[in-house]
């Protein structure tokens, strides 16, 4: 393999990577702004200046490709005093907004300014303003914060497939926007905000609801569709505030979709029910563990009895349940996504990131053995297990219990309801549709009085109610 | 054992320290300054750096404070507790802005962190309450003690 020299180490690499990558491997940080691993290279920002043997002037680190004994230097006096100087240029027209910025602390032009700026500013002139456009439902705009580093237009252009933000004007004027000022249209937008290096473009649902540096963050699994994009779950005291993207190249990338970005939000939603529910005279009604247990175990052993399993459920959550349902010889089946009943029906829904099976766990159901809803076993009662995103299909029974996760909209048709953790509440073990198998991890405590699958199914069977169950 | 001190008759009646004693608080209690007030009459002068009840300054009855959080950041003993919200004439605002004062170890960490000059800390020292107090936003903004 062919070697250079970043900062007197040496470090080998293949041909055709760039001195970013190079210099990352050498354990040398190089700043950057327009430069995104998962985007084209423009050479924009000129923040990435490296000092390189033999070339008479500074070049960007992001442009320029290693070659066979290259001697670069990132710390040299020149490159100082060039990111200075870029810095400065930078921050010419960026506004002291920190303070009310949502980007604020994990903000790429602080951290750069902090680290490689200067601490004085020699401009004293107005700065530029301008009169922002509405993005739509996604993205609140800030083009005062911008740098005009590109990196949405590119990701635009590049990744979600869609050529919608322009930069219209230059120089001082250049104005970056939509074309004809339009809402955003495509489905990826919440990746505008984690690409951009500023406060330019900001989440509107995270608007001022916390700071970046008060959120704590558990790496999991989004529970959207069956492509288990890597998500970090950014939550505090009990409360999930966004769920970000973090890279992972055989799956998703650096990227996600809007729809399980926001997914997060019905795990939080006001009318979900947090306690046990039972219908008496048409309306359901808090009841306690106890008696709701009590009817629970009354109609499973009383009744003929079958498990419908959401493939929004861990394996753990399905295998424990495949257990004791074998154990009285009832049996399951699986629900998920209408129309999208084994992984041969399911696919890419576009050529970005979605599929069309809406849960996450389609494959693991799969690997299990579970067979997908039918709805020609004709039993009196039907039980639910439910993580909270599959959708209820239409149930032929006398009695539909549901377990796990619902809504208030979602308890239409059910005579007796067992609050359970939804994916953020929860660890556990997903399949993919490539069959990768990745663990959720649980970032918040369940609220109420929600207990486990496992715990119910205890329950259930700690009274010796059920025929043929061990005791 | 303890070593016995030999001592005189006279040193063993302590009339001389008794007397010398006397003198000492007698000379302190009709002689010298006082070093006591007669609160709540007479007040002491503090510096103007002392640290004491809390106010949001206002400029014509806006709040200076953006909601920053810096504050709660930087509060040792947690305090603070502020909620941000957005309306016309200010891009952010704290829709609440609470410090619960008992919890309070009036150190000025958040005086100092503060990038707005909002959060001060006044000369008033008489706080005591009958209940549990969490100064409200309300009641940080009525610029009690306003030294500026």
């Amino acid at each position: 393999m062919p070697k250079c020299t970043i900062d007197g180490k040496e470090v080998e690499f293949t041909a055709g990577e760039n001195l970013i990558k190079v210099a990352a491997r050498a354990g040398v940080e190089i700043p950057v702004f327009c430069y995104h691993p998962g985007l084209s290279v423009v050479a924009q920002c000129r923040m990435c200046y490296v000092e390189v043997e033999k070339m008479p002037k500074l070049q960007t680190a992001c442009s320029t490709m290693a070659g066979e004994g290259m001697v670069v230097k990132t710390n040299s006096e020149n490159v100082i005093k060039g990111r200075a100087g870029t810095m400065e240029f930078l921050l010419l027209n960026h506004p002291l907004d920190c303070p009310i910025c949502d980007k604020s602390g994990e903000c790429d032009l602080q951290n750069n300014s902090f680290g490689y700026g200067n601490a004085t500013m020699r401009h004293s002139e107005e700065r530029r303003t301008f009169v922002d456009v509405d993005m739509g439902p996604v993205i609140e705009k800030n083009m005062n914060r911008c740098i005009h580093c590109t990196r949405c237009i590119r990701f635009g252009d590049e990744i979600a497939g869609i050529h919608e933000m322009v930069a219209v004007q230059r120089g001082n004027n250049i104005d970056i926007t939509t074309i004809d000022g339009k809402q955003l249209q495509t489905e990826y937008a919440g990746n505008y905000s984690d690409i951009c290096p500023t406060g330019s473009l900001t989440l509107k649902d995270f608007r001022f609801r916390k700071r970046a540096w008060m959120l704590k963050k558990t790496a999991s699994v989004c529970e959207g569709c069956s492509k288990g994009c890597n998500i970090e779950v950014q939550h505090e005291g009990n409360v999930v505030y966004r769920c970000v993207p973090i890279e992972n190249q055989q799956i998703n990338k650096f990227w996600m979709c809007d729809e399980g970005r926001f997914n997060y939000r019905y795990t939080q939603d006001p009318t979900r029910v947090l306690e046990p529910m039972k219908r008496d005279a048409g309306e359901l009604i808090k009841a306690s563990w106890d008696s709701a247990m009590e009817s629970f175990r009354a109609e499973i052993s009383a009744s003929k009895v079958s498990f419908l399993v959401g493939t929004d459920l861990t394996l753990e959550e399905m295998a424990t349940i495949k257990e004791f349902a074998g154990l009285s010889k009832i049996t399951v089946e699986h629900f998920g996504t209408q129309g999208v009943e084994s992984t041969a029906q399911d696919g890419p829904q576009d050529t970005i990131l979605k599929m069309k099976s809406k849960t996450s766990n389609l494959n693991g159901a799969e690997k299990l053995g579970i067979p997908a809803y039918s709805g020609k076993s004709s039993t009196d009662t039907v039980i639910v297990f439910r993580g909270g995103r599959a959708v209820l299909p239409a149930i032929k029974a006398k009695k539909v219990i549901g377990v796990g996760v619902f809504l208030a909209a979602d308890t239409a048709g059910l005579s007796l309801v067992l609050p359970g953790f939804s994916f953020t509440e929860k660890d556990g073990t997903v399949i993919n549709h490539m069959g990768i198998e990745q663990k959720l991890r649980r970032a918040v405590l369940p609220g109420g009085r929600c207990k486990a699958f496992s715990e119910v199914l205890m329950l259930a069977m700690n009274k010796k109610a059920l025929a043929g169950a061990v005791s | 054992m303890l070593a016995q001190r030999k001592t005189g008759f006279l040193n063993r009646l302590y009339l001389i320290e008794i007397i010398q004693g006397l003198l000492i608080t007698i000379r302190n209690f009709f002689f010298h300054k006082k070093v006591t007030l007669k609160f709540p009459e007479e007040r002491r002068e503090y510096s103007s750096r002392f640290r004491g009840q809390h106010y949001i300054k206002a400029v014509n009855e806006i709040e200076n404070c953006t909601a920053c959080m810096l504050c709660p950041t930087v509060c040792p003993a947690e305090c603070i507790h502020i909620e941000a919200g957005e309306r016309e004439d200010k891009e952010k605002y704290p829709v609440k802005f609470e410090i619960d004062v008992l919890r309070c170890c009036f150190c000025g960490m958040c005086e100092e962190a503060c990038p707005k000059d909002a959060i001060k800390l006044s000369n008033i020292y008489e706080m005591s309450q009958e209940h549990r107090s969490v100064y409200s936003k309300d009641f940080l903004m009525e610029q009690r003690g306003n030294k500026s």
